[in-house]
């Protein structure tokens, strides 16, 4: 006998069986179904996040420890429409804050019904919102709720609106140095890198190495994330305090002398450390998106290694070298300046700077009165093309200097077998001009004649700082084109002829050596004799050199000659500098001496 | 009789129904038992999971706070914020020529700059979790017994007035 209720047991029983049957096809199903990869990959989604995150930029230090480039904390500001109820209120807290943003656009984003169908519940506003904007709207949101609770209603609201920390890139210096440092476009994570100077030059250290890791949404399986390294941080050859100096010089040689652009460059040429190293047009890089603005056209960003120019009679210290040290000529041998003119091969005539014959003529006595007839007379009948040249290419013209800075440029060096070269650039090219070097490759050229002969590699980075170990960069002597006593012949007659010339550049106290540059500018129609570069490259103390000084200024108006413009920007410049590496005047360093 | 003995040996239904129910009830302890556990340890799992993303996001509030903080304290020892300020108590540069030079042995003006840190001689060897966390149920057991009875819990020692 069936109990009772028994065929509603079953139909019941079957219903549920059946209910359970189909359930469990319509899984297998929908695993055959072209949903089915979709749903793997939402399911995938659901676990967790899988992100990409950068270490932290790393640190650039000057020398002494004073932070030039860092890191600083900016807001990504966005509207998560899960949690708007409230767009009139969040349009206008983000546009009374941020000027650039417009109300209506915020407010059309930040309202659901006008967001449709759209499956997009999170979007940027703005990114890099300062520190102090965030706490603003911080405020502003604590009082609206006060007034929430007061009017016991639900508005003004600013729930929706999200503000999430990340890192952008901060000189605290300003415009200090900025032509060394170069720039970080920090405004597109994924294709930031860093833009001229070390910013370049050292990017992949600087930023380290960015590591994907999941994030689960499972509580179970979360674990500490691994630990990420942050790129490796920079000591600089720069002192600050020089390059305060040199770029504030650089400012007031300009106004003074209404050149057009002008750099400076201090270096160590015991050790090739680059101490300072101004050049213009300045720029502020935390506005780094105003570049195109400062640097037009071709505008080189650091004139120091990216523009190469006719340096004139500042050569003369390479022939000069290299006549001595070939010992085809020594101090006191004579030229014979009797006309004022030199001819080339019977064709090209040179003159002296100022037209006149300056009669017989000691090797100091042609440095002294810079007289191209006499340089060109070394290079064409002493050193002649095979000796000149080899001394040019032995001293790095020609070739980069390799100094660690991003876009140096280099001109090469017009030879003999090159079919463009004539005779007369045998002559032109020992007085510096139809030759075309940078400042910095002028610089590394004549610290070998500051330096016993030994030309330094240029170097702006002092040590590396990275996984918590401090690695030093050694000096490196890149070529030694002349003997020891060449160059301390040179700089002695280089100290005698400064001291004879009563020059501008002449610092109280300090025995300097050093040489005058004017230069012709070529241009299309041939070389403009009323506007020239001038430049003056001196060191010291002659003694014992602790600094070589570059100066360049292009197209000064209130006088055409580097002895009236560049030397006394170089002395300007050495009675701060001697101050600031603590350098005694030389007698007073000779009674320490000797006692 | 031998039909009558058969019965004189069989359990009363009620004892049989509370043996049954006993067994169930036995049964659905042990299954408390091992879910509360379960509960229990799982529970300080996803409290310890969510605690860990807690710290992440604490080291990285705290990072950022210290990136901000370098940064403000560079822009207050700016070059120009500190020429401004020396210029504004009376200092100026040094005139070379009235100085006076002391010569201090073993002195030198520029220093090597150290920022990293000194290197650690010594490697700490202590193990970083507890024994307790990787070894089985019986290891723990074991050694947890032999300690008590190798070390019973003692008095400390504290008056009590």
């Amino acid at each position: 006998m069936k109990p009772p209720f028994y065929t509603r047991f079953v139909f019941v029983a079957l219903v549920c069986a059946l209910l359970g049957i189909a359930i469990i096809i319509q899984m297998v199903r929908i695993n055959y179904t072209s949903y089915a990869d979709d749903l793997m990959t939402k399911s995938i989604d659901y676990q967790g996040v899988h992100k990409l995150v950068y270490p932290a930029r790393g640190t650039i230090y000057d020398r002494s420890g004073s932070i030039l480039a860092t890191n600083q904390i900016g807001y990504e500001l966005g509207i998560d429409l899960k949690f708007v109820n409230d767009p009139e209120s969040i349009a206008f807290a983000v546009t009374s804050l941020i000027d650039r943003l417009d109300y209506a656009q915020i407010y059309g984003l930040a309202s659901i019904e006008s967001r449709g169908e759209s499956e997009n519940r999170y979007f940027v506003l703005t990114s890099y919102v300062s520190k102090e904007k965030i706490q603003e709207l911080e405020t502003l949101e604590e009082s609206y709720a006060l007034r929430r609770e007061q009017n016991k209603t639900t508005k003004p609201n600013l729930s929706g609106l999200v503000w999430t920390p990340m890192q952008q890139r901060a000189y605290p210096e300003g415009n200090l140095a900025a032509n060394v440092l170069g720039f970080y476009n920090y405004f597109s994570r994924e294709t930031a890198q860093g833009v001229y100077g070390i910013e370049e030059a050292y990017n992949t250290l600087l930023s380290g190495r960015p590591q994907y890791i999941f994030m689960p949404n499972n509580p179970y399986l979360v674990e500490a994330l691994p630990n990420i390294e942050p790129g490796a941080s920079l000591v600089l050859t720069i002192d600050r305090e020089i390059q305060k100096m040199l770029e504030d010089t650089l400012v007031e040689a300009l106004e003074w002398s209404g050149a057009e652009n002008g750099t400076i460059i201090v270096a160590d040429p015991e050790t090739g450390e680059i101490l300072g190293m101004a050049s213009t047009p300045f720029f502020n890089p935390n506005e780094y998106w105003t570049y195109q603005e400062t640097f037009s056209g071709i505008t080189p960003y650091n004139r120091a290694v990216g523009s190469a120019y006719e340096p004139g009679s500042v050569f003369k210290v390479i022939t000069m070298a290299a006549a001595l040290d070939s010992g085809v000529a020594t101090p006191d041998s004579t030229y014979n300046d009797a006309t004022g003119v030199y001819w080339v091969a019977d064709s090209w005539p040179i003159y002296n700077w100022n037209m006149g014959a300056w009669g017989e003529q000691t090797m100091t006595g042609c440095m002294q009165y810079s007289l191209n007839v006499c340089l060109a007379y070394i290079a064409d009948e002493l050193l002649q093309e095979d000796l000149f040249y080899q001394y040019l290419q032995a001293f790095g013209f020609g070739r980069s200097t390799g100094i660690d800075l991003a876009a140096e440029a280099n001109y090469p060096l017009r030879l003999p077998e090159n079919n463009q070269w004539v005779e007369l650039d045998l002559a032109t090219n020992s007085f510096g001009q139809g030759i075309a070097v940078t400042p910095i490759q002028m610089v590394t050229a004549i610290s070998a004649v500051a330096n016993e002969g030994n030309m330094m590699m240029p170097h702006i980075v002092k040590s590396v700082v990275d996984r918590g170990q401090q690695y030093d960069v050694s000096p490196q002597i890149i070529n030694t084109p002349i003997s020891a006593e060449t160059a301390e012949t040179l700089t002695e007659m280089l100290t005698f002829t400064l001291e004879e010339e009563a020059s501008l550049a002449l610092v109280e106290g300090y025995r300097l050596a050093g040489k005058t540059g004017t230069a012709e500018i070529p241009t299309e129609g041939g070389y403009t004799s009323s506007l020239t570069n001038t430049s003056f490259v001196g060191w010291g103390p002659s003694d014992d050199p602790k600094f070589l000084v570059y100066v360049w200024l292009e197209k000064p108006t209130i006088s055409k000659w580097g002895s009236e413009v560049a030397a006394p920007i170089f002395r300007n410049v050495v009675e701060k500098l001697v101050v600031l590496m603590k350098l005694p005047p030389d007698d007073i360093n000779q009674e320490i001496v000797n006692e | 009789m031998k039909k009558n003995l058969l019965q004189a040996y069989k359990q009363a239904p009620w004892r049989v129904q509370v043996q049954w129910i006993g067994l169930f009830l036995l049964g659905l302890v042990l299954v408390a038992a091992i879910t509360g556990v379960y509960l229990n340890i799982s529970a300080q799992a996803a409290d310890t999971g969510r605690k860990i993303q807690g710290l992440e996001s604490d080291i990285d509030d705290i990072m950022n706070d210290i990136a901000s903080l370098t940064t403000d304290l560079a822009v207050a020892r700016a070059e120009n914020t500190m020429l401004s300020r020396a210029n504004e108590l009376g200092f100026s540069l040094l005139d070379p020529r009235s100085a006076i030079y002391l010569e201090i042995p073993g002195y030198d003006p520029d220093e090597k700059l150290v920022l990293a840190p000194k290197r650690l001689t010594t490697i700490s060897e202590a193990p970083s979790i507890k024994a307790s966390y990787t070894q089985s149920l019986w290891d723990w057991f074991s050694e947890t017994f032999w300690n008590i009875s190798r070390n019973p819990p003692q008095s400390t020692g504290e008056q009590v007035p």
